[in-house]
């Protein structure tokens, strides 16, 4: 089987435009890619490649393979030329057994046995060791790079069974405030009330003459 | 079908016309296409758009040449003439009329794909009213 690990904070520059972003993304029900880079371009690559890979299951009747999507992927980057800014790291298990393969934003390749993208990181390997390697290996970028951070997601794709389990750690929960900050009622006075009576009254004008029946 | 085993459009050499813009006068038709300044295309335009417009017509190129070297003269022929078939050119109008041909897609290999533009708008401005543009063009 494959694990896949990945944070869930999206960056704007200095800034976190989201907390809590997903980013394993679902290309087939046994394959799965994690996507660095720009956020806007994983996510429609993935979901066109997503697409893709389901009309082609049902043209061809078989489960897809992990180097049909990774072949779909590469051949739309290159072609163009780099300036769709998705770094992904594609992982399945098909009939031919567990892959993993990142993908460059320009089209290049690599097959490993594990594997890190982006500033954050990711990685497949027996099943507790691993979930606890990618655990730990996600929590190292979490907590030593200013552009990954919040939650760890983890995705276990093994030949028969999926498991997605967002949010398997939440090591950055935010305090709980220390007081209440809200204002009770009659902090500060008002001069004057009016409470606007919704029902409104109805009359009824006929326009122009009486129906004709001639 | 130019016999090329050429995998990625060639760079461009860049050129700048205003035939396809022009109008019964000659010029630029800018009350139609809008300002346009050749100087500023033929310095700033980057090749991706030409390699993006053009990949798979070079592709499709690259495919026909090796069948034509595997198969002989008269594989590729039997393609383009399958293709000339589908979309017989007794009907001038298809473009305006139903953009989407079937045939032609299970043809090219494109029946079991998506592509950006069948997700997005397809049509930049509707079907063009204009008849009379539609077969000059086709005549030119």
């Amino acid at each position: 089987g494959i694990v896949l690990g990945a944070d869930t904070r999206a960056t704007e520059g200095p800034i976190v435009a989201d907390k809590n972003c997903e980013k394993i993304h679902y290309i087939t029900d046994n394959i799965r890619c994690c996507g660095a880079g720009t956020a806007a371009d994983t996510e429609y690559t993935t979901a066109l490649v997503s697409s893709n890979m389901e009309l082609h299951a049902l043209s061809t009747g078989r489960t897809p393979r992990v180097v049909t999507a990774m072949t779909m992927l590469k051949q739309m980057l290159f072609r163009y030329q780099g300036h769709i800014g998705a770094a992904l790291v594609l992982a399945g298990v098909d009939a031919t057994g567990p892959h993993l393969f990142t993908i460059h934003p320009h089209g290049s390749t690599d097959k490993l046995p594990y594997v890190t993208m982006g500033s954050g990181s990711l990685a497949a390997m027996a099943r507790d060791d691993a979930l606890a390697l990618v655990k730990a290996a996600i929590s190292a970028g979490i907590f030593n790079d200013l552009g990954s951070g919040s939650n760890v997601d983890a995705c276990i794709i093994t030949a028969d069974h999926t498991e997605m389990l967002r949010n398997v750690e939440m090591p950055n929960v935010r305090v709980q405030k220390e007081r209440t900050y809200t204002f009770r009622k009659g902090t500060t006075a008002w001069t004057k009330e009016s409470v606007r009576n919704l029902v409104v009254s109805e009359q009824v004008t006929p326009v122009g003459d009486a129906m004709d029946t001639t | 079908m130019e016999s090329s085993y050429r995998i990625v459009p060639a760079n461009a050499n860049k050129s700048a016309s205003v035939q396809d813009t022009a109008n019964s006068l000659g010029l630029h038709d800018t009350l139609r296409y809008g300002p346009r300044s050749l100087a500023a295309e033929v310095q700033t335009e980057s090749n991706l758009r030409n390699r993006l417009e053009n990949w798979e017509a070079t592709q499709d190129n690259t495919r026909l040449t090796l069948q034509r070297s595997t198969y002989g003269l008269h594989a590729p022929m039997r393609l383009l003439m399958e293709r000339k078939i589908v979309t017989q050119g007794t009907n001038p109008f298809t473009a305006a009329m139903s953009p989407s041909n079937l045939h032609l897609d299970i043809l090219m290999g494109r029946d079991n794909a998506l592509e950006p533009a069948d997700v997005f708008l397809g049509m930049e401005s509707g079907p063009s009213l204009d008849i009379h543009e539609e077969l000059r063009k086709r005549n030119m």
